[in-house]
C-alpha cells in the first residue's frame, strides 16, 4: 500500500524583515534547503508521492529566480509531487503557477492542482482529491465537493486542502477558507492532508496539518516537521509519523529581571541554547549599571554564537546604586545629572532618560578606565 | 600674593643685574621714561611665569648682540604666609628653581607648581600666548589691552571656575566640562544646533522616508497587479460566457427580421407611389377630355359669331352702295361746271381779239394821216419803191405768227395722231347689204373708225349699242385736241389765211417783197434819207393795214353785250379749277368703286365661313365624338374612385406598419450587434493586453521585492530608531549637563556682580553693568542709555575693563586665591575727571590687592599718595649696591 509525505506552507519568497540582512538571507536559504530535505526524506521513507497542502509560495509576484529555485529543489525526489494552491498562491486567472508554467520551470513529475478535482496517480494507485483556492478568500468549504468525487477502484482516497478546520483552531486564526471538521469521514477519505496552520497538528485520526517544514515565526509551536503517512490497507487508520525537517529553532523569551540572580539564570539558559537558535529576547524589570554591563557583554557573545539574536531592553530600567555612582566618580553637577536622570526614568518610565543615563554611565566608565590606566 | 623683590640680569637692556625691592603690599607706582626698561620689567615678570625655562622661543629676552647671555629672573613673593623664591634662567643656561618655605622644586615641577598656584597653563611648544595665560592674563594688563576684557575672561574660563569652586560649595564636577564637550560632540554628530537630524541620523531619516515611498509604490503596484488579476478573471469569465451564449447572433436575427418587415413596407410604398402616378395620369386625361367636350359644345356659339360677322359685312356693303348716286351726281356736276368754264374762257378770248383790232384801226388811221402829209416829199424814188411796196403790201404777213401757226399745226397733227392710237377702234366687215349706223353715220362693207367720244352703234333689226371709250387720257386728249383746233383757227383768222400752207406761201412772197422794198428804200434813203417814198409807202402800208384791221374787226363776231364776260385770265383760272374739281370727282368715284368691290369681297368671305361652320355644326361626326367623350369621362371617374380607395387602404397599411419605428429597430439592432461584437472583441483585446501586462509585471517579482524592501525598511528603521533614541538621550543629557553647569555659573554671578557694582558706583553713580552667564560684563545701562560694553567709547571701555578685572580680583581673593594686579601704562585715554575717579577706585582696590602700576607719565599719578619708584634711579642704586 502507498506511503506518502505530507507537507505544506513553504511560503517561498518570504523575506525576514526583523533580522539583520545576513541572518534574513540565511533563513531564506534554509527554506530552500528544507525542500531538498523533504525530497531526501521522501526517498528515505520510500514514499510514493509528496503532497504539498498549499502556500508553496508566499506571494503571487515573486522573482523568476525564486520560482525556478523552488522547483529545482524538488529534483531530489523523482516520484510524483502534487502541489495545491493556497491562500497565498491561489490559482487566480494569472498566478505564480501560470508564470511557473510559462517559464517552463515545472518539472514533469510535479502536478499542479490548479482546478478542483481529482488527480489520479495511476502508478501509485493514489487518488488525490484537490480543493485548491482559486480566489484570495473563500467563505465556503471548498472540500465539500470531495463527497461527489469518484476515485478508481483500488485507489486510496487522499484529500488535499488548505484552510481552517472549523471550531478546532484558536480564534485568532483567520476564519476564511473554512473546512468541515468531519470532512475525512464525510467524504470517505483515507487521509486528509491539510495546510495553513504552520505547526504540526492532528485533527482526527485521518486529518492532519503537517505544519511548515522550516519555522519562520516565533509564534507557532511544533513547526519544522513533515509527516510520513502509511496506509496498511483500505479503510485502515493511517500511520502518521512526524519527522523533523527544520534547521533553525526559534525562541522567543519574555523575562522580567528583578534581582541579580534573575540575570544570572537568564544568561545560563541562553548559554544552553544550540547555535542554530533564532532568539528573540524581551527584557523588563530593572538592572544595576553593573548588571547591565554584564548583560551587554553576554549578549555580545551570544550574538556571535546564534544564527540571530534580538534583545529588546527598552522595558528594562537602569537603577544605578550608590556604589555604581561612586565607581563612576560622578561628582558635582554631573552627580546631580545622574540623580535627575534616575528620577525621570523611574517616575515617568522615560526611555530617553534611561538611554541618557546609560550613555552617561558609559562615558564616565570610559573616563575612569582612562584615568585608571 | 605680595611681590617683594625682583632681580633681573642679562635681559635686554639690563645686561647688568637690576633689583627692584621694597615693593609695598598695596599700590606701587613704577615710572621711567621711554626706553628706560619699564616694559622690560613687565616682560620679565611674565616670562618668569608663562615661558617654559627650556623654551627656544624667548630670543626677545636676550640682550642685543649677546649670544652667550643667559637671561635670568629672580622673584620673591609671599603667598599663604610662606615666602616663594623663583629663579628662572633661559637660553644659555636653562634652569628653573622654586623654593616655597622649606620645600624646593625645580624644572617642570617648579613650573607646574606656579601654574597651579596662579591658574594658567604652558604652551605645548613655542612662545606663550594669550590663550595660555589664564587668571594672570585677566589681572596683568599689558599696555593698550585694558579694554579687551572678554578675551581675557574666556581664556581664564576654566581656571576661574575651578578657582572659584570653593566659593559655591561642592558643585563643580571634576572634568564636568570635558564631559559636556564629549556629549556635545556626540550629540552634534546626530543633531544640528536647533535639534534637527544631521549626518547618519538625517541620512537614515531620509532613507526611511525613501523606503516608505518605495514600499508605498510597490504596494500600489501590487495592488494594481491584483486588480488586474481580478479583472483578468472577470474578463475571462465574461468572455467565455459570451462566446458560449453569442448574444450578437440573437440581435442579428432580430435585425434580419426587422429588415424583412421594413422591405415589405418599402414595397408597399413603391406600389403606393406607382398608383399615385396612375391617378395623376387619370386626372390629367380627365381634364383633357373635359376640355375636348367643352370645345365641341362651343361650335354653336362660334356659328352665331360668324353670322354676326356676315350681317355686319352686308350692312357695310349696302351703306357703300347707297352712297353711289351721290358720288355719280358729284361727277356730273363737276363735268357741267367744267364745260361752263370752258365756254367762258372762249368768250373772253374773243373779246380780247376785238379790242386789239379796234386799237390797231385807230392807230393806223392816225398813222395814215401823218404819212399823207409827208408823201409829197418823196416823189423821186416813188415809182420804184411803189412797185416794190405794192408787191410787199399785197403779200404782207407776220413771220413769227406763221411760225407759231406752223407749230400749232404740227402740235395738232401730233395730237391727232396720238388720239388715233388710244381711241377705241371700231372696225367692221359687214355682209353685203348689211349696214350699221354709227353716230347716225351709216356704215357698210368694211372699215374702221376711231372713237374718241361716246358713240352709238345702231344695228338694224337688233338694237343700239353704246360705246364708251375707256382710258383716262382719252377724255383729256380729246379736250386738248379740240383746244388746239380752236387755237389753230384763231391763228388762221389772225393771219387772214385759209390754211397753214397759204400762210407759208404768203410769207414767202412777203419776204421777197420786203427785200425789194428794203432795196428800194435803201435807194430812196440814199437819195433822200428822209424818204418821201417811204412816207408814201408808209401811208399806203398804213392804209392797207387799216383796211385789213377793219376787215378783221368786221370779220370778228361781236359779243353779246348783255352777256357778262369775265377777263381772259380769270376765265382761264376758273377753267383750271373746274378741271381740277372734275379730276377730284373722278378720283372719288373710282375710290368709291374700289371700296365697293372690297366690301363685296368681305361679305362673300364671311358668308363662306359662316356656311362652313353651319355645315360642320350640323355634321353627324361631331355628335358621335361628343357622345364618345362623355362615355370616356365616366369611365375615368370610376377608375379614379377605385384608385383613391386603394391608395387610402394602402396608406393605412403603411402607417400601421410604422416604418419609422422599423428603421429605428434596424438601427438599434445593428448597433446592438456591433456593440455586442465590439464588446467581445474589446474583451479579447483587453484579455490579451492584461495577460501581456501581467506577464511583464509578474516577472518583476513585485511582492518579493516588497518583502525585501520592507526588510530593508525595517532595518533602516531599527537603526533610525536607535539613533533617534540616542540623539534624544544625548540631547537630554547635554541639556541636563548644561543646565546644571549654568546653575553653577549663576551662583558665581551674584558675588561678581556685587564687586562690580562696588566700583561702578564710584565711576557712574546711576549706572549698572550686568554680568552674563559666562561671567562677562555684558549689558551696560546708564539712565535711559542701554547697550553692550563693546559699544562704549575706548576710554570708557578701558575703565570698564579695569573695574571688571578688579572685581574678579576681589572674587578670587574671597576664594582664597592669589591676586596680583599689574597695570602697564593704563588709563592713558581717560580724561582728568574720570582718571580722578579711577584713582579712587585703584586706591580702594589696593587696600585688598598688591597693584604694580607702571607708567611713563608719573605726573598724572602724583596724587596717588604713594612714593613713586624711578627706574633710572633704581638702576643707579643697583649699580652701586653691586659695586
Amino acid at each position: 500500500m502507498p506511503t506518502f509525505l505530507h507537507t505544506a506552507d513553504w511560503q517561498m519568497g518570504r523575506a525576514f524583515t526583523r533580522f539583520e540582512t545576513e541572518d534574513g538571507a540565511a533563513l531564506v536559504e534554509a527554506r530552500f534547503e528544507a525542500i531538498e530535505t523533504l525530497a531526501q526524506l521522501a526517498n528515505e521513507h520510500q514514499c510514493d508521492a509528496v503532497l504539498v497542502a498549499g502556500d508553496v509560495f508566499d506571494a503571487q509576484t515573486i522573482s523568476d529566480r525564486t520560482i525556478r529555485r523552488v522547483f529545482n529543489a524538488t529534483k531530489g525526489f523523482t516520484g510524483p509531487w502534487v502541489m495545491l494552491p493556497g491562500n497565498h498562491d491561489a490559482a487566480l486567472a494569472e498566478s505564480v503557477w501560470t508564470r511557473a508554467q510559462r517559464l517552463g520551470a515545472v518539472p514533469e513529475n510535479v502536478n499542479l492542482a490548479l482546478q478542483p478535482g481529482v488527480i489520479d496517480l495511476e502508478d501509485q494507485r493514489l487518488s488525490i482529491l484537490c480543493a485548491p483556492l482559486t480566489q484570495r478568500h473563500t467563505y465556503g468549504d471548498l472540500t465539500e465537493p470531495f463527497s461527489g468525487y469518484q476515485s478508481p477502484e483500488g485507489f486510496l482516497r487522499v484529500g488535499l486542502a488548505h484552510g481552517s478546520v472549523q471550531g478546532l483552531l484558536p480564534d485568532e486564526i483567520d476564519s476564511t477558507n473554512p473546512i468541515a471538521p468531519d470532512r475525512a469521514k464525510a467524504s470517505s477519505l483515507d487521509y486528509l492532508a491539510l495546510g495553513d496552520w504552520h505547526g504540526t497538528k492532528q485533527i482526527d485520526e485521518r486529518t492532519w496539518y503537517s505544519g511548515t517544514p522550516e519555522p519562520e515565526r516565533f509564534r507557532n509551536n511544533e513547526a519544522g516537521n513533515a509527516l510520513i503517512v502509511e496506509v496498511s490497507e483500505f479503510g485502515a487508520t493511517p500511520k502518521v509519523t512526524s519527522v523533523p525537517t527544520g534547521r533553525y529553532q526559534w525562541h522567543q523569551w519574555r523575562e522580567t529581571l528583578a534581582v541579580q540572580s534573575d540575570l544570572e539564570q537568564l544568561l545560563e539558559r541562553l548559554n544552553a541554547l544550540p547555535e542554530s537558535a533564532v532568539v528573540d529576547l524581551r527584557l523588563e524589570g530593572s538592572v544595576t549599571l553593573a548588571g547591565e554591563e554584564t548583560l551587554l557583554k553576554a549578549l555580545s557573545v551570544a550574538e556571535a554564537r546564534f544564527r540571530s539574536l534580538g534583545c529588546e531592553r527598552s522595558g528594562l530600567q537602569l537603577t544605578p546604586t550608590d556604589e555604581d555612582i561612586a565607581a563612576l566618580k560622578a561628582d558635582g553637577y554631573v552627580g546631580e545629572v545622574v540623580e535627575s536622570l534616575r528620577e525621570r526614568q523611574e517616575g515617568a518610565q522615560d526611555d530617553v532618560a534611561r538611554d541618557a543615563l546609560a550613555i552617561l554611565a558609559g562615558m564616565l566608565r570610559e573616563r575612569e578606565q582612562e584615568v585608571g590606566q | 600674593m605680595k611681590l617683594q623683590r625682583m632681580r633681573i640680569e642679562q635681559l635686554r637692556q639690563f645686561r647688568k643685574p637690576f633689583v627692584l625691592d621694597n615693593l609695598q603690599p598695596g599700590l606701587n607706582l613704577i615710572h621711567g621714561p621711554n626706553e628706560s626698561g619699564k616694559s622690560t620689567l613687565v616682560r620679565a615678570i611674565r616670562a618668569a611665569f608663562f615661558e617654559r625655562y627650556r623654551s627656544t622661543a624667548v630670543d626677545d629676552l636676550r640682550p642685543w648682540g649677546d649670544s652667550a647671555a643667559a637671561p635670568t629672573i629672580e622673584l620673591e613673593f609671599e603667598q599663604d604666609d610662606r615666602t616663594w623664591r623663583l629663579t628662572k634662567s633661559f637660553l644659555q643656561r636653562k634652569r628653573c628653581d622654586l623654593a616655597v618655605g622649606t620645600e624646593t622644586y625645580s624644572e617642570d615641577d617648579a613650573e607646574e607648581k606656579l601654574a597651579e598656584l596662579l591658574g594658567y597653563q604652558y604652551p605645548k611648544r613655542g612662545a606663550s600666548k594669550a590663550e595660555h595665560w589664564g587668571i594672570p592674563g585677566l589681572l596683568w594688563v599689558e599696555q593698550g589691552t585694558g579694554q579687551d576684557i572678554e578675551q581675557a575672561i574666556e581664556h581664564a574660563g576654566d581656571h576661574l571656575k575651578s578657582a572659584l569652586n570653593s566659593m559655591v560649595g561642592e558643585v563643580a564636577s571634576s572634568g564636568g566640562d570635558d564631559l559636556i564637550e564629549t556629549v556635545r560632540s556626540q550629540r552634534d554628530t546626530l543633531l544640528t544646533g536647533t535639534g534637527k537630524p544631521r549626518g547618519d541620523y538625517l541620512k537614515l531619516e531620509k532613507d526611511r522616508a525613501q523606503y516608505e515611498l518605495e514600499i508605498e509604490e510597490l504596494k500600489e503596484r501590487v495592488h494594481k497587479y491584483q486588480e488586474q488579476v481580478d479583472r483578468l478573471g472577470k474578463l475571462a469569465q465574461d468572455y467565455d460566457q459570451a462566446e458560449a451564449e453569442r448574444p450578437w447572433e440573437d440581435a442579428q436575427r432580430q435585425l434580419e427580421e426587422a429588415r424583412v418587415r421594413y422591405q415589405q413596407v418599402e414595397r408597399l410604398e413603391q406600389q403606393q407611389n406607382q398608383e399615385k402616378a396612375t391617378l395623376s395620369q387619370l386626372q390629367q386625361n380627365h381634364s383633357l377630355l373635359q376640355q375636348n367636350k367643352e370645345h365641341l359644345e362651343g361650335l354653336s356659339r362660334q356659328l352665331e359669331v360668324r353670322k354676326a360677322e356676315l350681317d355686319r359685312a352686308e350692312r357695310d356693303l349696302s351703306v357703300a352702295e347707297a352712297q353711289t348716286p351721290a358720288v355719280t351726281g358729284r361727277l356730273t356736276e363737276a363735268r357741267t361746271a367744267y364745260e361752263q368754264a370752258e365756254k367762258q374762257r372762249k368768250l373772253a378770248g374773243l373779246l380780247q381779239t376785238r379790242e386789239r383790232l379796234e386799237q390797231d384801226v385807230r392807230r393806223l388811221e392816225q398813222q395814215k394821216q401823218v404819212l399823207t402829209q409827208n408823201l409829197a416829199k418823196a416823189k423821186e424814188y416813188h415809182q420804184q419803191l411803189e412797185q416794190a411796196r405794192q408787191q410787199a403790201r399785197e403779200n404782207r404777213i407776220d413771220s413769227e405768227l406763221v411760225k407759231k401757226l406752223r407749230a400749232t399745226g404740227n402740235q395738232l397733227n401730233e395730237e391727232t395722231i396720238r388720239s388715233r392710237t388710244i381711241a377705241t377702234r371700231l372696225s367692221w366687215q359687214l355682209d353685203a347689204g348689211a349696214s350699221l349706223t354709227l353716230n347716225e353715220e351709216s356704215l357698210t362693207g368694211q372699215g374702221e373708225r376711231q372713237l374718241l367720244e361716246e358713240s352709238t352703234l345702231v344695228i338694224p333689226g337688233v338694237g343700239t349699242l353704246g360705246i364708251t371709250p375707256g382710258g383716262e387720257e382719252l377724255a383729256s386728249t380729246r379736250r386738248k385736241l379740240k383746244a388746239l383746233e380752236e387755237d389753230l383757227d384763231e391763228q388762221l383768222k389772225t393771219l387772214g389765211v385759209e390754211s397753214v400752207e397759204q400762210a407759208e406761201d404768203r410769207l414767202s412772197v412777203f419776204e421777197s417783197a420786203g427785200r425789194a422794198v428794203k432795196h428800194a428804200d435803201e435807194l430812196f434813203k440814199s437819195l433822200a434819207p428822209a424818204g418821201l417814198e417811204q412816207l408814201v409807202s408808209d401811208q399806203k402800208e398804213v392804209d392797207g393795214e387799216l383796211e385789213k384791221a377793219r376787215t378783221q374787226l368786221e370779220a370778228t363776231p361781236k359779243p353779246d353785250p348783255k352777256e357778262d364776260v369775265p377777263a381772259l385770265e380769270e376765265a382761264e383760272a376758273a377753267f383750271t379749277r373746274a378741271g381740277n374739281a372734275l379730276d377730284k370727282a373722278e378720283s372719288d368715284e373710282r375710290a368709291h368703286q374700289s371700296s365697293l368691290s372690297a366690301l363685296k369681297q368681305a361679305r362673300d368671305n364671311a358668308k363662306t365661313e359662316w356656311q362652313r361652320l353651319a355645315d360642320e355644326e350640323k355634321s353627324p361626326e361631331r355628335q358621335q365624338q361628343l357622345l364618345q367623350i362623355t362615355t370616356d369621362l365616366a369611365n375615368i371617374e370610376k377608375q379614379q374612385a377605385e384608385l383613391e380607395a386603394s391608395l387610402e387602404r394602402r396608406e393605412r397599411e403603411i402607417r400601421e406598419a410604422r416604418p419609422d419605428f422599423l428603421r429605428q429597430d434596424i438601427e438599434r439592432y445593428q448597433n446592438a450587434v456591433n456593440q455586442l461584437r465590439q464588446t467581445q472583441e474589446n474583451r479579447g483585446r483587453e484579455l490579451r493586453d492584461i495577460k501581456v501586462r501581467l506577464e511583464a509585471w509578474g516577472a518583476e517579482g513585485l511582492e518579493e521585492q516588497l518583502n525585501e524592501k520592507e526588510a530593508e525598511y525595517d532595518q533602516c528603521n531599527r537603526r533610525y530608531q536607535e539613533l533617534h533614541r540616542r540623539a534624544q538621550a544625548l540631547d537630554l543629557l547635554l541639556n541636563l549637563l548644561t543646565e546644571k553647569r549654568q546653575a553653577l555659573t549663576r551662583r558665581l554671578q551674584a558675588p561678581l556682580q556685587k564687586h562690580l557694582n562696588h566700583y561702578l558706583s564710584v565711576l557712574f553713580p546711576e549706572a549698572s553693568l550686568e554680568v552674563d552667564e559666562q561671567l562677562r560684563p555684558g549689558t551696560f545701562a546708564r539712565g535711559t542709555e542701554l547697550g553692550q560694553i563693546t559699544e562704549l567709547s575706548f576710554g570708557a571701555r578701558e575703565q570698564m575693563g579695569l573695574i571688571s578685572r578688579l572685581a574678579y580680583a576681589d572674587l578670587l581673593r574671597e576664594a582664597g586665591r592669589p591676586t596680583l594686579v599689574i597695570l602697564d601704562d593704563t588709563l592713558v585715554h581717560s580724561d582728568s575727571d574720570r582718571l580722578e575717579e579711577m584713582k579712587r577706585i585703584l586706591f580702594d582696590a589696593a587696600s585688598r590687592h598688591q597693584i604694580l602700576l607702571f607708567t611713563c607719565h608719573p605726573e598724572k599719578w602724583q596724587d596717588l599718595g604713594v612714593p613713586p619708584v624711578d627706574i633710572q634711579a633704581s638702576k643707579g642704586q643697583s649699580m652701586q649696591s653691586q659695586e
